[in-house]
Formats: C-alpha cells, sequence, structure tokens
C-alpha cells in the first residue's frame, strides 16, 4: 500500500442549511520519497484536501490512509501519535507557540517523543538551516523567512515519512520564499520524506514530482 | 455615528467577558452596600425603639450608690411632679433550689414599681409585668426552671432570703438579647432587695435610675440638670436617644470589622474590574484596530469604550444593589441572636443612591487604565500580532495613587477614625506590598527553575504568556487567603488556648464578693488553704493631672481606661508574673502611695515608671506613682490584676475578696451550691462553662467573617476567569499547536491543570506564609498566647484553594481545550 492514499474524498460544509461541496470525489496517493504539489487557484479546495490527507479534519465521505492505517476518523487521541511521528507540518503562518524561542519550538515534538536527544537534534537543524544564532530568540524577534525556517525544523526533527505544507512560502518575499523552498526539499530529500505541498505558485510546482490540480473542488489534469 | 447599538451588539459578542465585568462591579458593591444598609437598618431600629430598649426617657447608671447631690437632685424634680422614677440593681448571684441540692448562677434584677415606663415585659402566661411581680415573689427564665427542676409556684433561694417563682419571663424591654447572658434572668420585687443581703460594700451591682420625664420636650433639659448636679464621675447619665448600649456597642464594632472586611473586598473586586475590562478589551482589539485604520480617532474610540464600560457598569451597580439587599438579609439571619427583634431591612434611597455613586466611582477608577491604553493602540502591531512596545508607565502609578486615595477617603468615611482609617489602609496597602513582592520573587524564581518536565516547563512557561495577569492574580488571591488564613489561625489559636486546652493546673471556678470576714469558714468549705485576692473597686480620673476624658476613651474599640478597675494589694509577685520595668513590685526609697502596674495598661495610654495616676475609691481619691510595670503568661488562667498597690495604701479601704479554686468537673455543681448555700453573697463562675459560652460566641462570629471573607475570593476567581479570557487567543494557539505537533488530549490537559495549580500553589503558599507570620505575630505579641502552626489544617487550606484554582481554571478554559486545530486554522485563514 502507498504511503498516503486518499479515496473519493468527498468535504461539504453546512452554511445556512445549505451545503457546499468544496471537494468532490479525490482520490490520489503517494509513495515514500515523492514530492508532490497540489495546486489551484484560491477557494478551488487546496487547503482543504491537505487538511483531509494531513488527519487535521474528517472527510464528509471517503477514506485517508496513512502507513497503512485507515485515519478517515480516527479521534484526536489516535492522531495524535501519528502527528508527532508520522507527519511533519509546515504553514504559511508559521504556527510557531509565541512562548518558546526558536529550539524549544523545534525541541517540542522531539521531547513530546520523550527524545532524550532533543537539544542535540535541534541543535543540527538549527546549524543545518543557518539559524543557530538565533536559537534562543522568541519567534516574535525572528523574521519571517527566519520563523519559517525554524518551522521547517520542527516539522522534521522526529524525521517524519509524510511532510505536509500549506502554503510555506505564502508569506515570505521572493528571496527568503526560494532560501525556504530551496532547505525544504534538501531536508525532505536527506531525511527521504515524502512532500505533500500546497501552493499557487506555478514556479513551486515546476519542481515538484507530481502536480495535482484542483479546479472548484475537482481534480483536474 | 450612534454607538448604542454597536455597544449592544460588541456586548452580545463578547457576553462572558462582559458577565465577567458585571459581575465584579456587583460584587464590589454587594458587601459594602450590604453591610452599610444592614448597619444603618440596625441604627434605625434602635434609634425608632430606642426609648423602649431602655424602658424610660432617661438612664442614670452607676457602680456605686448614686451620689447624694445627685440623689437630691432626682428627688426634687420628682417631688415636683416632673419625672417619675424607678430604682433597678443588676447582678450576678447563684440561685439555688429549695432543697439546696441544684445551684445556678443568674442575672437578678431587682426592680421598683413602675419599671418599665416604655415596653413590656412580657410573661409565659400573659398576665401582666406589674402585676404579678410583687414582695416575696419572683419571675425567671424558664432556662432556670430546666436547670434546677423547678415549676412555677416552687420556691427559690435567692441571697439570704426565699421567693416564690410566679411566672415565666419571655422578654424584657432592655435586655432584648442575648450577648454574653451567662446565666438566666430572675426579677425580683425591690422590697425584697434588702431581705436578699447581696448588697455588700464593693459588691459589682449595677445601679440604674430610670426616669419617665412627664413632659417630653423637657428630657434633654432634665438630663442636663441631672449631670450637672452629679458629682461623681462614674455615674452616667443619658436620654434615650444618647444612652449607648451594650447591644449597639457590640453591632457598631462588629459592622464596623465587617465594613473593614466590605471595603477590602471593594478593593479587591476593582482589580477584578480591571481585568476582566482588559480581557473584554482584547477581545475587541481587532474591532478597535479596524476603526483605528479607518480613521477613528483616540478620543472617539475611547469614548465608545467608556459607553460601553458605564453600560454595563450600571447593570453591575444594579445587580450590586440587589444582591446587597439579598446579603443584608443572609446577614441579618446569621446575627439573629444579636439583633433587635423589629429590625426592617428595606432598601432606602439614600442607601441606593450611595451605591450608585459608589459604583460609578468604582467603576471610573477600576476603568482608568485599561481604557487608557486604548489610545496606545497600534492597528499594526494588532492585525500582525507584533508585541507591542513598552507602554508609558505614569498611567499606572497615577491609577495606583487614585486607587490609594479612593480607599483611604471610603476608609474614613464609614471608619470615621483618622487614625485606624489610615492604619487600616496602611496594613492593606502593606499586605498588598508585601504579596506583590512576594509574588515577582515567586515568578522570578519560577522561570530560572531548571525543569526537566516537558508538562510542567511548558506549565511554568504558560505564568508567563503575553496578556496573561499572573502576577495581579496571585497577588489578589494571595491577600485575600492570607486574610481568611490568618483569620482561621488566630481562630484556632485562641480556641486551643482558652477552650480546648484549659491548662490542667489552672482554676476553674471563680469566687466573687466574699467578705473579709468568711474567708476562714470560706477556706473551711472548700477544703484546703486558699489563695485570696483583696479587691477595691475604682475609677481612674486623671493621669499625670491630666483629666481622663471618658467620653474619648469609651470611643475606642479596645479596653480603655474609662472603666471601672479592680485594684488590689498585695506585696510579691504572683508565680505567672514578671518585672518588665522597675527592679522591685514597690520602691521602699518613695514616701508616697506607688502602684505597680500590668503592662497592658500601658497599651492603652502611655506611661513609664515615675508617672502618678489619680483614683476615685468609692468617693475617696487617690494618687499613686508608677512604682513597676509588670507583664504575665497569659497562657494560665489565673486571676491577675492591672493595678496592685502596697498593703499599707489599700488595706483600709472597703474591699470584697476574691479567690479562684481548681475543681474536678463533676464537682462543680456540688460545691457551687454549698457554697452558696452556706454563703448566699458570694458569687460562683465555672470558668469552662463561660469560656464555652465566649467560644460558641466566637465561632459564630468568626463564621460570619468568614463567610464575607469568601467574598474576597469570589474576585480572586472572577480576576482568574477574566485572565483565562483575556488570553484566550493565546492559550487557543498553544492547544492547537500542541495538538497539531503531535500532543495528545491528556499533555495539553495537564499543562493547562498544573499552570493553574501553580498559581494556586504560589498563591495560597504565600498567602499562608504571610498568614503564618501575621497570626504568629497576633497571638504572641497582641494576645500574648503561645502560638501553634496548625499544619494539617494550613495544608487542608492550600489543598483546598489549589483544588478550588484548577477547577475554576479548567472550566474556564473548557472551550479553548476542545478547539479543533482545523477550526481554529481555518478561522485563521479566514481572517
Amino acid at each position: 500500500m502507498a504511503l498516503l492514499e486518499a479515496r473519493n474524498l468527498i468535504k461539504t460544509y453546512t452554511v445556512d442549511h445549505r451545503a457546499i461541496t468544496v471537494l468532490e470525489n479525490v482520490s490520489l496517493s503517494a509513495e515514500k520519497g515523492d514530492f508532490i504539489v497540489i495546486a489551484g487557484s484560491s477557494g478551488s479546495g487546496k487547503t482543504t484536501l491537505l487538511t483531509l490527507l494531513s488527519g487535521l479534519d474528517h472527510p464528509t465521505s471517503g477514506q485517508v490512509f496513512i502507513d497503512d492505517r485507515e485515519i478517515t476518523h480516527a479521534s484526536e487521541e489516535d492522531l495524535a501519535p501519528l502527528r508527532n511521528r508520522i507527519i511533519g507540518f509546515v504553514f504559511q503562518s508559521f504556527h510557531l507557540v509565541p512562548s518558546m524561542t526558536a529550539r524549544e519550538n523545534i525541541m517540542f515534538p522531539a521531547e513530546l517523543m520523550g527524545d532524550q536527544d532533543a537539544d542535540g537534534r535541534a541543535g543540527q537543524l538549527l546549524a543545518r538551516v543557518g539559524l543557530s544564532a538565533r536559537a534562543d530568540n522568541l519567534p516574535s524577534q525572528l523574521s519571517g523567512g527566519e520563523k519559517q525556517r525554524i518551522a521547517l525544523c520542527r516539522a522534521l526533527i522526529n524525521r517524519p515519512k509524510l511532510l505536509f505544507a500549506d502554503e510555506p512560502t505564502g508569506n515570505l518575499d521572493s528571496e527568503n520564499g526560494k532560501m525556504v523552498l530551496d532547505q525544504l526539499i534538501d531536508l525532505k530529500n536527506e531525511h527521504g520524506a515524502t512532500l505533500v505541498l500546497v501552493t499557487h505558485n506555478p514556479e513551486i510546482a515546476r519542481v515538484a514530482d507530481r502536480v495535482i490540480s484542483l479546479k472548484d473542488g475537482h481534480l483536474s489534469g | 455615528m450612534r454607538h448604542m447599538p454597536m455597544i449592544f451588539r460588541q456586548v452580545r459578542r463578547s457576553y462572558k467577558q462582559a458577565g465577567l465585568f458585571v459581575l465584579c462591579v456587583a460584587l464590589s458593591l454587594t458587601t459594602l452596600t450590604a453591610f452599610s444598609g444592614f448597619a444603618r437598618s440596625v441604627g434605625l431600629a434602635l434609634l425608632k425603639d430606642a426609648r423602649t430598649l431602655h424602658a424610660a426617657d432617661i438612664i442614670v447608671r452607676s457602680y456605686d450608690p448614686i451620689s447624694d447631690p445627685l440623689a437630691q437632685a432626682i428627688r426634687r424634680l420628682a417631688d415636683q411632679g416632673r419625672i417619675v422614677r424607678a430604682n433597678v440593681h443588676e447582678f450576678y448571684s447563684v440561685v439555688r433550689a429549695p432543697d439546696e441540692k441544684a445551684s445556678v448562677l443568674s442575672r437578678l434584677k431587682v426592680v421598683e414599681p413602675g419599671y418599665p415606663f416604655y415596653g413590656q415585659v412580657t410573661l409565659k402566661t400573659g398576665r401582666s409585668f406589674k402585676q404579678v411581680l410583687a414582695p416575696r415573689s419572683c419571675i425567671v427564665e424558664q432556662t432556670l426552671l430546666d436547670r434546677l427542676g423547678l415549676k412555677v409556684g416552687d420556691r427559690l433561694q435567692v441571697g439570704y432570703t426565699t421567693l416564690t417563682i410566679d411566672d415565666v419571663v419571655t422578654a424584657e424591654p432592655d435586655r432584648p438579647l442575648d450577648l454574653f447572658a451567662f446565666g438566666p434572668r430572675v426579677f425580683i420585687h425591690s422590697s425584697d432587695l434588702e431581705a436578699l443581703g447581696l448588697m455588700a460594700t464593693g459588691s459589682r451591682i449595677r445601679r440604674v435610675v430610670l426616669l419617665k420625664v412627664t413632659d417630653p420636650l423637657q428630657v434633654d433639659a432634665i438630663a442636663a440638670q441631672l449631670k450637672q448636679a452629679s458629682s461623681f464621675e462614674g455615674e452616667g447619665i443619658d436620654t434615650y436617644l444618647t444612652a449607648g448600649s451594650v447591644v449597639k456597642r457590640f453591632l457598631d464594632n462588629f459592622l464596623f470589622f465587617l465594613k473593614l472586611v466590605g471595603l477590602f473586598i471593594l478593593i479587591i473586586s476593582g482589580l477584578g474590574i480591571q481585568s476582566t475590562l482588559t480581557a473584554l478589551l482584547n477581545e475587541k482589539q481587532r474591532t478597535i484596530a479596524v476603526m483605528k485604520t479607518v480613521g477613528a480617532t483616540g478620543r472617539f474610540i475611547t469614548t465608545h469604550f467608556m459607553l460601553m464600560v458605564f453600560v454595563l457598569g450600571a447593570v453591575g451597580t444594579g445587580v450590586g444593589i440587589l444582591a446587597g439587599a439579598v446579603v443584608q438579609g443572609g446577614l441579618a439571619w446569621m446575627m439573629t441572636p444579636f439583633l433587635p427583634e423589629r429590625l426592617d431591612l428595606a432598601l432606602s434611597w439614600t442607601g441606593v443612591a450611595e451605591a450608585v455613586l459608589l459604583g460609578f466611582a468604582v467603576v471610573t477608577l477600576f476603568s482608568f487604565l485599561p481604557l487608557y491604553r486604548l489610545r496606545e493602540m497600534r492597528p499594526m502591531v494588532i492585525f500582525n500580532r507584533l508585541p507591542s512596545a513598552g507602554t508609558a508607565r505614569w498611567p499606572y502609578y497615577l491609577s495606583s495613587l487614585l486607587v490609594l486615595l479612593f480607599f483611604l477617603a471610603l476608609v474614613l468615611l464609614h471608619m470615621r477614625d483618622i487614625r485606624f482609617g489610615i492604619y487600616f489602609v496602611g496594613a492593606i496597602t502593606a499586605l498588598t506590598l508585601a504579596a506583590a513582592l512576594l509574588a515577582q520573587l515567586a515568578l522570578w524564581m519560577m522561570k530560572r527553575l531548571p525543569v526537566r518536565s516537558l508538562v510542567l516547563r511548558q506549565a511554568i512557561k504558560g505564568l508567563f504568556r503575553r496578556g496573561n495577569a499572573t502576577r495581579a492574580i496571585m497577588i489578589t488571591l494571595t491577600v485575600s487567603l492570607a486574610v481568611i488564613f490568618g483569620d482561621h489561625l488566630i481562630e484556632k489559636n485562641l480556641n486551643a488556648t482558652f477552650v480546648q486546652s484549659f491548662p490542667a493546673d489552672s482554676p476553674n471556678a471563680f469566687f466573687l464578693d466574699i467578705q473579709p470576714d468568711q474567708t476562714q469558714a470560706f477556706s473551711a468549705a472548700i477544703g484546703h488553704a486558699v489563695q485570696f485576692y483583696p479587691i477595691v473597686r475604682a475609677r481612674i480620673t486623671s493621669v499625670n493631672g491630666e483629666t481622663i476624658d471618658r467620653s474619648r476613651e469609651g470611643r475606642k474599640r479596645r479596653d480603655n481606661l474609662s472603666r471601672v478597675f479592680n485594684l488590689t494589694y498585695r506585696e510579691a509577685l504572683l508565680d505567672d508574673e514578671t518585672l518588665l520595668d522597675g527592679d522591685t513590685l514597690f520602691r521602699k526609697d518613695w514616701t508616697e502611695p506607688q502602684v505597680s502596674i500590668m503592662d497592658t495598661v500601658v497599651e492603652m495610654q502611655h506611661m513609664k515608671i515615675g508617672d502618678r495616676i489619680s483614683f476615685k475609691i468609692q468617693g475617696v481619691p487617690l494618687t499613686a506613682r508608677i512604682s513597676s510595670i509588670r507583664t504575665r503568661d497569659n497562657q494560665s488562667l489565673s486571676p491577675f490584676f492591672y493595678f496592685v498597690f502596697p498593703d499599707s495604701v489599700l488595706k483600709q479601704a472597703p474591699h470584697t475578696l476574691f479567690a479562684a479554686v481548681k475543681v474536678s468537673p463533676g464537682q462543680m455543681g456540688p460545691l457551687q451550691t454549698s457554697i452558696v448555700s452556706r454563703f448566699p453573697n458570694i458569687s460562683v463562675i465555672d470558668m469552662s462553662q463561660t469560656i464555652g459560652i465566649l467560644a460558641r460566641l466566637m465561632v459564630r462570629l468568626s463564621r460570619i467573617v468568614r463567610v464575607f471573607s469568601l467574598f474576597s475570593i469570589a474576585a480572586g476567581i472572577l480576576i482568574l476567569v477574566s485572565a483565562v479570557f483575556a488570553t484566550r487567543a493565546e492559550r487557543m494557539v498553544e492547544s492547537v499547536y500542541y495538538k497539531i505537533l503531535g500532543a495528545g488530549r491528556r499533555f495539553v490537559l495537564s499543562v493547562f491543570a498544573l499552570e493553574n495549580m501553580l498559581v494556586g500553589l504560589l498563591s495560597s503558599t504565600l498567602a499562608l506564609a504571610m498568614a503564618q507570620t501575621g497570626a504568629f505575630w497576633v497571638c504572641t505579641v497582641k494576645f500574648n498566647i503561645g502560638y501553634r502552626p496548625f499544619l494539617s489544617v494550613s495544608l487542608l487550606m492550600l489543598a483546598a484553594t489549589v483544588a478550588l484554582t484548577v477547577t475554576v481554571g479548567m472550566a474556564a478554559s473548557r472551550s479553548i481545550l476542545a478547539k479543533k486545530p482545523v477550526t481554529y486554522l481555518r478561522e485563521q485563514q479566514n481572517e
């Protein structure tokens, strides 16, 4: 079985007693080491698809499997170890814990797992992204690019099999965006992880192994 | 722009924070409004029924026979038909069953026909008191019949005579409350006074002459005339309006204390108002930022939110007034045994107006800082969640100063005692500063604590979360808990010292009014040698030539120099006494009269060795020079005297003797009966029983104080809840991020619970440390008793506080904890 598999995903929201379908019959799969880009214009349902694939949300119907386990209707408690060990997230808005320093943010998932060498590994990752000097800074003291590189390190500290990135360069200028993307791909390759990245940037789509385009909730092309 | 519709929408959207704000305003007013209203109602009731409560227009009181000039003036007025009088004598004596097998200490009231001029003495049979009380008869309280196994119609031995019980008294006008009543009432006709044989010189008898003035308009004039005629300082002459009663004095003192509690709650709730308003405005930050970016001026925004604050403040004031009325009723219910029967607790317009003004002042004062900070809010900081730049400190200092001045003004207004007001405000300020300092220190240490556990580390980080009012919560909780813990520890220590651990070797039976010629027979009756203490009753007229201002002294809330003192004479220190100042009890090189004083006298008024005190002993002046200052180990209940003279000075003065004896519990009743049947003039006080009564009273009053102190805890809890609301966004971020990064619900719960636990634990530990220190000081220095820290009780209080903080904190965080990551992420995207 593929590392990530989605079968016939449908997602419907009810707004003012009216059902709105944002994803319709989407199926996909990803193998170990794949780099898949989910592309589409704003409102096409790409972020919704990412949340369903990563188990952040439940589909209205369909199934999602990660590493041979069905997570379609898994509870938050069941998903917690999966998110901690198998999955890594990188978000457009970084989502760093404001009260933790850069190093603490990176260490956190490893510490949750009980890793005794969390500090050492965080140090290595910081060095890898060139932010050792910023290790003890709080997120509020970092630039956007720095924040995203810290988020990248955090996503990778537990050596996840799957990396989900939602518009990781969306809040960055082109120079920082490029640097983050390069580091993301390099680190993914170093760790042998599968990367599923949501973007509307065609430049990024160009370097992916596979591009899944979404339009109005349907797979296109 | 129309503000009001927008305000209502904003309040509806943030109903939880708005509700908390309303609750804080209500809480700040509830207790003080209730206590003030209650005090006013009691005052009015006492004033309205003042004639009845004193049973006369003019009341003359003395512990000595009425002086000749005064007695003549009264006689003259009576002869002129301007007054009608009735003499009343009140004293304690042990009365016995006819078979002399049982006895009970009773409150005797010997009254002349005419008593009472106003009000009714109600009898069980419904008959008229004035017709029933006849010579050779008495009217008693039901408890006396129960305790002696007697019934109406039986005989009762009182002093040296025997009377017939004619009826049972159920109520008397001028003794409405059983505040410190140590025995049942016995009414006796004045014609039997001599036959009782209890009027020996030196006995403690309260003499009262009740006067009814024929022309009601002449009451003040006649009272003034009598005051002029009185030559003896020990005679009190008052009209029914000016006469203070034991009840009034007790209620004044107790309500004074309750008002202090009310003021304390007001300040704590004020901090709650500040904190909840901050939470409310935090929630409106984005709205404010949007308003600013589209050109709203700081003035517009401040006005808008000020309006919101006053709308909510008005609702809070209304709720506070209503809650005050309910609390007033509750207080009346708790204090039923101490209150006049006809107490009208209706809300007065004055009370409502006062509460409205107070509510306005409280809301304005405590809203100043959060509203001022709106002006400094920068849109980009909010939109981009940037750390806010440092704010100016002067508004904070100005706000603190205004709060302090407001508090001082309120204290002075309610206490009407400048010195005490300043002490109180000073003490509360010191307590708050100490709590702030300790909280700061504890947080500083927490921040630097090397912690391995991830959960604990995150919980500690939570304490320093942006916008978290951890320090304010800790200060509030610490101060409130310190007061509550301290009160409880003092009560426990007093109870342990005087009630539970009644020292085994301490005398427990006090014998009063023993005549000098009865000493040998009395010792024989007791069965062993007894130490007698001579007692000479006297008043102090001046110290170092400065006359004692009795009315000023009488207003003091502690023991003072205006009362009658029991003097004694002996040449040596007692076993439990030591000299604090002076080498010997009396000086051999002084020829003038000397007196040794107890250190407690110095606390009433500063005195030193060599100072001169003038006494009046049954009309005879005596000036003595202070030769030494003594202190005593108060843990023993043996007799003690404030003023001790050499034998040579006082031996010739008319006196009675006092003896204190240790009696085994089973022997108390028979010994009392046997002594009193042989010596009817002697009164016996069973100290164990007396202390039991006092302990029950203390527990009751203490419970009332504790109930109201809980209001300050409620304010602390509101602050805790508001802090959770104020940092809702930050907590939400943490909770969601933890979950996204793979933390289970248990981890998130543990971090939040531990954070609340730390707040509770730190606050209650600091409070306990302060309470232990304070209670130790009060017990050892002020009460002069030993101190026990009651560690198990302390730990229990600590655990209860922690449990409460965790429960409240977690309940307030419920919606945050339940938030799904995807919902939060979607909300973020939509913003």
